[in-house]
């Protein structure tokens, strides 16, 4: 979540606007959700990879590790689509045909829908990904609790982390019951902390004049017709191309 | 004499729970001065700052803005806050957007001003605090340093004509202290009343025009830096040490009679001790 989180912001393409990056992203899920998987998918999945690499400049190792936890619940998942069990004759169970291209289909157009979710979170971070959320008319008192979780999720993070290591040097986690108490008393230290954390910027933002409504500044930037246009030429072409695969392949 | 700007008269205040945090305390605020509130911790100073823009409203006694007493309304809060500024202790109370314009843009927008104008705002907050490279970065990748100093930008891009920190110096490195002080310095200059809570002996001696030395919630003596912190007695009662740049001119012989030209900066102190070897030997 740090990774992800300094690489949205640090990254090649950080100053662009959100649009830019999240219409292409968008409509590459989208495209591989409508044409045939097959052709599509793979397509999908090294033009996203590529562009993060090559594009945002963001390093193979962190890519591959955010797209390595959805992975992991793929692969628990796909060997039932492959197997059939049948239970009309005792307990069979066999390893059709018709189930292993389900489920060859279902995880590489998985995999490819991911590889453009990371390619967005890993280039765009939240505040601007919220932009995105205002644009198409989600309320503001949502966006408001969603940038302000946001902020209070690091500072309670590294509240946690001091708290653990606090602990850890007083031999809190040194065997497993310890360790069971100790982060127990942790999440409880925590809860009340939150809870004063809030009454206490509460008190702060009064004094800025604060009335029930947290507005700020938009950011100024402007989307760039060109890049846009030339993320979409992209799109177009992954389309295209897939299209012109599965001709060939027909 | 003129005016005090804000005045506290006879303030007393008991938390919910029973506990007295204020006993009968008076304190003026002049126009243009460097105030500072001396006092040890828990001896009160935060509850006084919250009281001084209405954070907290006093079990007795009352606030005078101007020489008028001050309302708890909606209207006369809102006016009250847009002249006194309040900067907490702990940046992260106060910082609470995802970047650093976004946060300092949110007082400029509560006083209802345009986007155009709480931007131009911002910008020069940030620069008047020296971080407007600091802009466009993620409020949670800030050191605390540049934390606290956009948390004083997010209050001085409400432009107040009175800027009260809490312990603005704890926490930072010397070198923190140095860049933060040069910043209030310059607002000073131009015309902003500073108040500023500390335990620090030492910088009130420096850099205050005025000291209230405080004890257990209540004001033993507020003047001129240099006859409080000159005044033994007040010093011993709230269990405060004297500055040492006090201490080492009076040795040489600076007597006690000429507290207000004794020199209050390092260098000032330094130059009387040459001055003096020079004339031993």
């Amino acid at each position: 979540m740090r990774a992800i989180d300094h690489y949205a912001w640090t990254n090649r393409w950080r100053d662009w606007h959100p649009v830019e990056k999240g219409l292409p992203a968008i409509s590459l899920l989208v495209l591989t959700l409508l044409l045939p998987p097959l052709t599509t998918a793979p397509l999908v999945l090294a033009g996203a990879m590529l562009t993060t690499v090559y594009g945002a400049g963001i390093p193979w190792k962190t890519l591959l590790s955010v797209l390595a936890a959805p992975l992991m619940f793929l692969l628990a998942g796909i060997p039932f689509l492959a197997v059939s069990v049948d239970f009309a004759s005792g307990f069979d169970l066999t390893l059709s045909p018709e189930g292993l291209q389900l489920a060859l289909v279902t995880a590489i157009r998985a995999l490819a829908a991911m590889s453009c979710l990371a390619f967005l979170i890993l280039t765009t971070p939240l505040t601007d990904g919220v932009l995105l959320l205002r644009r198409i008319g989600i309320p503001a008192g949502v966006i408001e609790l969603i940038l302000l979780i946001y902020r209070l999720i690091f500072v309670f993070s590294e509240r946690a982390l001091t708290g653990r290591q606090a602990q850890a040097a007083r031999l809190g986690y040194s065997r497993l019951d310890r360790s069971v108490r100790s982060l127990g008393l942790l999440g409880g230290n925590l809860f009340q902390r939150a809870l004063e954390q809030a009454r206490r910027l509460e008190i702060g933002l009064m004094a800025r004049g604060y009335t029930g409504e947290l507005q700020v500044l938009p950011p100024q930037w402007k989307p760039s017709w060109a890049r846009l246009m030339a993320g979409m030429m992209g799109v177009g072409l992954v389309g295209l191309a897939s299209g012109w695969l599965a001709r060939g392949l027909s | 004499m003129n005016e005090p700007l804000l005045a506290v008269r006879g303030l007393e205040y008991i938390y919910p729970g029973g506990v007295v945090a204020l006993r009968g305390l008076d304190l003026s605020i002049e126009r243009g001065q460097k105030l500072a509130i001396l006092g040890p911790n828990g001896s009160g100073k935060t509850t006084l700052l919250l009281h001084l823009n209405g954070l907290c409203k006093p079990t007795r006694g009352e606030i005078q803005l101007d020489g008028q007493p001050v309302g708890y309304d909606h209207q006369a809060l809102n006016h009250w806050r847009r002249r006194v500024g309040l900067i907490l202790q702990e940046p992260n109370d106060q910082l609470f957007a995802a970047t650093v314009r976004q946060d300092v843009s949110f007082g400029p927008l509560n006083l209802g001003l345009s986007s155009a104008e709480a931007g131009e705002r911002v910008r020069e907050a940030l620069e008047a605090l020296r971080v407007a490279h600091l802009a466009g970065r993620p409020t949670h990748t800030l050191s605390f340093g540049q934390k606290k100093r956009v948390a004083i930008a997010g209050v001085l891009a409400m432009r107040p004509e009175i800027l009260v920190l809490d312990e603005p110096t704890a926490g930072l490195d010397s070198h923190g202290v140095t860049h933060l002080l040069g910043a209030l310095q310059q607002l000073y200059e131009a015309g902003t009343t500073l108040v500023f809570s500390t335990h620090d002996v030492e910088l009130a001696y420096a850099w205050a025009d005025q000291v209230a030395v405080f004890y257990e919630g209540a004001v033993l003596r507020q003047g001129e830096t240099a006859l409080v912190l000159g005044d033994r007695e007040v010093l011993r009662q709230s269990r405060l040490r004297p500055p040492l740049l006090l201490e080492i001119a009076e040795a040489l012989g600076n007597g006690r009679n000429h507290l207000q030209s004794t020199p209050r900066s390092r260098e000032g102190v330094l130059a009387l001790l040459q001055e003096r070897l020079a004339g031993n030997s």
